[in-house]
């Protein structure tokens, strides 16, 4: 896997340079590069064969990281696992994977609890050491997983992307090609929480580098942590979610971050008049707004935003996502998945290296989300996104074809909240209302249908199966929903509801 | 306004904000102890107090606040 041999050549070349700065501390890539060692070893010990899936319990903690690159070089892939979020979504996620081993650097008694589960704690095991410490990379084909990650699904049941090390190599061999000026000197910020795949790019790419990486810490509130990183450790290179400018928007006027060089957006729309005001606070940054779903890898399109040509692309306020990356294909369909000329809006389809070959254990939703085009090998993915291709060739977006939706920069589906309101309620008419409130932020809201019991109960429910950035901010019970003239949950009503309370 | 005023007033405000009427603020809470404090909810919080106390926050103050204490403290130096 060439993104390892570019890693274990940082910690070669720059023994002594910082690899990491977690809760108020620096590690070396002497020390990084020691733990994951060692920590390799401990899995090793445990599982002699390779290819296996291993949970991690993401903390805050230098362990966390390097666990994540002692699966890697060992041979196997992981999974990473919030203790933050629901223990029935964890578990759900855990038997769905069939994890028999999960590192973590604290104890998570519920999990520990599981019986067919073995926890190896590694902060017991694995002290830091200044040592050097050679790291070898297990041989393994580049066609088996690198990583395992769950987002929202709609039936109620969180959707396994498998994705393998050719396709994480793709993804890092694209990156390169986009011909960033970035060195061992760059400051890297990392903003995501490790079960999202733009933390990857956030942490990967410095260590190929042998630049240091700046995590946000998760005590605090995101957007003030987020700022004060960039600020305090003079940060060269931020891939943020375009909800902390919306956070960020009424202090702009003392925000001035020079020795930021790029400023990059994903996981949600990023609008142009933002764009503008933000490019203001960052002056000698380039601004990219970057696409791309977990199923095809981190990000797979990018646009460099420029204020000249603000108005000729940005498509309903919303800023282009360019053009594909080199290992990637684009291209829009109609609903008879036929290829669209320029110009004419479709379903988003990409295919390429950086694609996942399919969810995990799901032949249904597979056969529903890939496709071949022409019966020719090449699979395509269909992403639900609707989009254009303009003038310049650039792909313009402009909305969803379901209801999945973003909150700050998290794949939500309306109806996975749906599912389990139905299930507490018995009721058949629920509705999950997004409202984009006065800041720029997403708020769900929550109907149902002439409920008589205690909203609150619903919300204990909720808090027990999805995570926090999925719970309703208000939940009402109304007599009767409106519907629509064929019958269906009139939603614009219902937002209309939400508008007027 | 001394800081009685100021935590009575603040009360108000998170019950308001967190929909929590049985809410009661005290110098050592912070975000960690109140579910449903997360970035979205600092922002109405921290814009409720700036309308509420008619004041204005910068963002290196909002940094520097751990806790209600602080943010006690810094209304309590603007009013």
């Amino acid at each position: 896997m060439k993104t390892l041999e570019k890693i274990k050549n940082s910690c070669e070349k720059f023994p002594e340079r910082n690899a990491f700065f977690i809760n108020d501390k620096f590690y070396t890539y002497k020390e990084f590069s020691y733990l994951v060692s060692n920590i390799k070893d401990l899995i090793e010990k445990e599982e002699t064969k390779k290819g296996n899936l291993i949970g991690i319990i993401i903390n805050d903690d230098i362990y966390t990281y390097s666990s994540i690159f002692a699966i890697l070089f060992s041979g196997n892939a992981y999974v990473p696992i919030n203790p933050d979020n629901p223990i029935d979504r964890n578990i759900n996620i855990i038997e769905q994977a069939g994890i028999k081993i999960i590192l973590t650097s604290e104890r998570i008694p519920e999990l520990e609890n599981h019986k067919k589960l073995k926890t190896l704690k590694i902060s017991d095991t694995s002290k830091i050491e200044n040592k050097i410490q050679p790291l070898v990379i297990s041989d393994i084909s580049d066609n088996e997983s690198a990583y395992l990650l769950f987002t929202s699904g709609s039936t109620g049941i969180p959707k396994g992307v498998p994705i393998t090390r050719k396709a994480l190599d793709s993804f890092v061999d694209s990156f390169f090609l986009l011909d960033y000026k970035i060195n061992q000197n760059d400051g890297f910020l990392q903003m995501f929480d490790l079960t999202f795949d733009l933390s990857i790019m956030s942490y990967v790419i410095p260590l190929c580098i042998g630049a240091c990486v700046y995590p946000v810490p998760s005590n605090v509130i995101k957007y003030t942590g987020v700022y004060d990183i960039m600020e305090t450790h003079e940060i060269t290179f931020a891939l943020m979610v375009p909800s902390i400018l919306s956070f960020l928007r009424p202090y702009f006027n003392d925000i001035k971050l020079e020795k930021l060089r790029y400023s990059l957006f994903c996981g949600e729309a990023l609008y142009d008049d933002i764009a503008g005001e933000w490019s203001e606070c960052v002056p000698n940054a380039l601004i990219q707004n970057v696409y791309g779903p977990t199923e095809a890898t981190i990000f797979c399109l990018t646009y460099n935003w420029n204020k000249k040509y603000s108005e000729k692309k940005s498509f309903n306020g919303i800023v282009s996502i360019g053009k594909p990356m080199n290992n990637v294909s684009a291209i829009i369909v109609d609903e008879n998945l036929k290829i669209l000329p320029d110009g004419e809006k479709g379903e988003l389809c990409l295919s390429g290296n950086q694609l996942t070959e399919g969810y995990w254990k799901d032949i249904e939703k597979n056969k529903e989300s890939f496709f071949k085009l022409n019966n020719k090998e090449k699979l395509f993915y269909r992403t639900g996104d609707i989009c254009f291709i303009d003038e310049g060739g650039d792909f313009a977006y402009c909305g969803r074809l379901d209801n999945q939706i973003k909150v700050q920069g998290f794949r939500v589906e309306l109806s996975e909240i749906e599912h389990h309101v139905r299930q507490i309620t018995g009721l058949a008419n629920v509705a999950a209302i997004p409202l984009v409130n006065k800041f720029g932020n997403t708020e769900i809201y929550l109907f149902v249908e002439n409920y008589q019991d205690d909203a609150n109960k619903i919300h204990e429910y909720l808090k027990l199966k999805i995570p926090q950035y999925m719970l309703p901010v208000d939940i009402s019970s109304i007599p009767v929903f409106p519907l629509t003239s064929n019958g269906k949950i009139n939603r614009k009503a219902l937002l209309e509801l939400i508008k007027l309370s | 306004m001394n800081e009685d005023i100021v935590t009575n007033k603040l009360n108000q405000i998170f019950r308001k904000v967190f929909k929590d009427p049985g809410i009661k603020v005290t110098n050592e809470m912070a975000a960690k102890d109140v579910e449903k404090w997360d970035s979205l909810s600092h922002l109405i919080l921290i814009s409720t107090i700036e309308s509420e106390f008619r004041i204005k926050f910068k963002l290196k103050e909002l940094i520097a606040m751990k806790n209600v204490g602080d943010l006690i403290q810094s209304i309590s130096s603007k009013i």
